[in-house]
């Protein structure tokens, strides 16, 4: 058990660092790895084969950024992490859905010490930026066009102020250039408008 | 005095590192130097984390559907591969159809509220039906179910006493005046003119003093001198000194049986008045076989315990005893055989004591209302004190 904690341990300290480094394929790997596990224990928990995707990827999606931050802490294995990560999203999710009070998961014992592992703050810190996200995301709503597409163009999707100049029709890259920073400020209106106040 | 959007113009050229050395280092004094500028700055570069974290996570989020199609795509391949070829036989957990994946996603998350409700079902069924068994039985007739009636039958024959007790001591609290203090009362009669009577054994059970009154109220104390509760029969005798005698018994005693169908009468003392009460002899054994004992179908009540009972000649026959309460006009008394023979045992025991009977009988022939006119003078109410 001991030996195999330790090889366990050490494969995932590599795949956690190839998923630092970028590597798609691990993240492919470690996802089909884990995916059994919770959509069983959803599955189990009177949740549906969506409901499992949802949280899973939610979950995966936690696991991947603090990788990427490079600010994950991981005391057990990453089996142990995502179940604890799940298992709390589902927890979530379960209490807000249905209105009892008090809803009993049916947990594999195998998955042990699930409450160690550091998994409910990083869930709680996604929970912030998933917040920060949906503001972001209601500010961009709000703006309207052509703002909107100028930003997300040049900011999310890399494209040169050339090519926005042209896609919407403006006199020269320049005129472009000082929409685009109006629209920014009045991104930040919005959004901090409304962050601020939630 | 340049605008907002002119500052965000200049800050993202500072990040990016497109600003000429001067230009930077007027910048950086004026950060450092101006609150109002630092904060605009601040604000910018959250804005702009922000937006950049927004723009990660969109693309990190379809990467991830992107797995979870692949994943499902690589799991679908190889089933395909393994349909394809020769073999036709083909696994059949890969054979899922869609409708019974559903159930088994249903059934794998429901089962244990499944198997909850099951279980109440079934518990509810039963106890309802357990219920309802119960509730029929407690209501359903004596007669429905034989061995219950066995058992009460059996039950009866034990405490037959105890249920004539029990009568008589309702019928205490029922028909006499509150001012009196006996506990029980019964019915008595003259045995011999010179001051023996009998009654019921049950109705002097426990007695502590007896007080027999006759229809002229005239009381007289009386004491017990011999009681045979098998038979339940009891003989009386009046205590008081200044007692003279009945006068001449107007009935005598068969010492044999009676026929069925006979005619019959009693009278006796259920209330403060004497009542009359007739029927016929229905059955030559008592209650569960009891020879001792006649049936007979007078309606009788507490109290009638104890009274003469006598055929349409004017013969004493029985000594009115019980009721059967779950049947229907049935009543015993004891066999006048049985008192006669107890009353020949006595004469042997008690020599002293001597018993007359009577032996001429004044009522053969006469009308029943000529008989009870003069019998019930030689009928007594046996009041019993505790």
């Amino acid at each position: 058990m001991n030996m195999d904690s330790t090889t366990a341990l050490a494969a995932d300290a590599q795949l956690i660092k190839a998923i630092h480094g970028g590597d798609e394929r691990a993240l492919s790997q470690l996802y089909r790895l884990h995916w059994p596990m919770v959509s069983h224990f959803v599955l189990q928990n009177s949740g549906s084969e969506d409901d499992a995707r949802d949280v899973y990827q939610e979950g995966v999606m936690v696991f991947y950024e603090k990788v990427r931050e490079g600010s994950l802490e991981l005391s057990c294995q990453i089996k142990t992490y995502l179940y604890a990560v799940c298992r709390r999203l589902w927890l979530k999710r379960l209490t807000t859905k249905s209105r009892l009070h008090g809803v009993r998961l049916l947990d594999e014992e195998e998955y042990g010490p699930y409450l160690n592992t550091g998994a409910e703050d990083d869930v709680q810190e996604a929970e912030e930026r998933d917040r920060r996200f949906a503001t972001m995301s209601e500010a961009l709503t709000h703006l309207g066009e052509p703002c909107r597409s100028l930003l997300e163009g040049f900011y999310l999707l890399d494209k040169s102020m050339l090519e926005l100049t042209a896609e919407h029709g403006y006199t020269n890259a320049d005129t472009a250039k000082t929409q685009k920073y109006k629209c920014l400020t009045r991104l930040k209106k919005l959004f901090f408008a409304s962050y601020k106040e939630a | 005095m340049q605008t907002e959007a002119d500052y965000y113009a200049l800050f993202e050229a500072y990040q990016r590192g497109e600003l000429a050395a001067g230009a930077r280092a007027s910048l950086e004094a004026r950060l450092s130097a101006e609150p109002r500028l630092q904060q605009l700055y601040t604000e910018y570069q959250e804005l702009m984390g922000t937006l950049a974290a927004y723009g990660e996570r969109r693309r990190t989020r379809r990467t991830i559907a992107g797995l979870h199609e692949a994943m499902l795509a690589a799991e679908a391949a190889p089933a395909a591969e393994a349909n394809s070829p020769l073999t036709p036989a083909v696994n059949p957990i890969l054979r899922i159809s869609r409708t019974e994946r559903r159930l088994r996603e249903f059934w794998s998350g429901h089962r244990a509220t499944v198997g909850v409700a099951a279980s109440v079902a079934v518990l509810a069924v039963f106890s309802t039906l357990l219920g309802l068994d119960l509730w029929r039985s407690a209501n359903a007739p004596a007669v429905s179910g034989v061995r219950e009636l066995r058992r009460e039958v059996a039950q009866i024959v034990r405490s037959q006493k105890a249920l004539i007790r029990k009568v008589d001591n309702q019928m205490g609290d029922a028909t006499l005046p509150p001012v009196r203090t006996n506990k029980f009362s019964g019915t008595g009669f003259a045995l011999t003119s010179d001051g023996y009577l009998v009654t019921s054994a049950h109705v002097i059970k426990g007695a502590d003093s007896l007080l027999v009154e006759g229809r002229d109220h005239q009381r007289y104390h009386a004491e017990t001198v011999y009681a045979d509760k098998k038979h339940d029969l009891a003989i009386l005798r009046i205590r008081d000194r200044d007692f003279k005698s009945f006068g001449k018994l107007p009935y005598t005693f068969k010492a044999g049986q009676v026929d069925l169908g006979e005619r019959v009468y009693t009278l006796g003392y259920p209330r403060e008045d004497v009542v009359y009460g007739e029927g016929a002899l229905s059955a030559r054994s008592g209650y569960d076989g009891d020879t001792a004992f006649y049936q007979v179908s007078i309606p009788l009540n507490p109290g009638n315990s104890g009274g003469p009972l006598l055929d349409s000649q004017g013969n004493l026959i029985g000594v009115v005893s019980s009721r059967q309460d779950d049947v229907i006009g049935a009543a015993f008394a004891t066999k006048s055989s049985f008192l006669v023979r107890l009353v020949d045992s006595l004469k042997n025991k008690q020599a002293a004591q001597p018993y007359h009977l009577p032996r001429a009988n004044q009522l053969a022939g006469t009308a029943r209302a000529q008989q009870v006119k003069r019998l019930q003078d030689f009928v007594f109410v046996v009041k019993v004190y505790e």
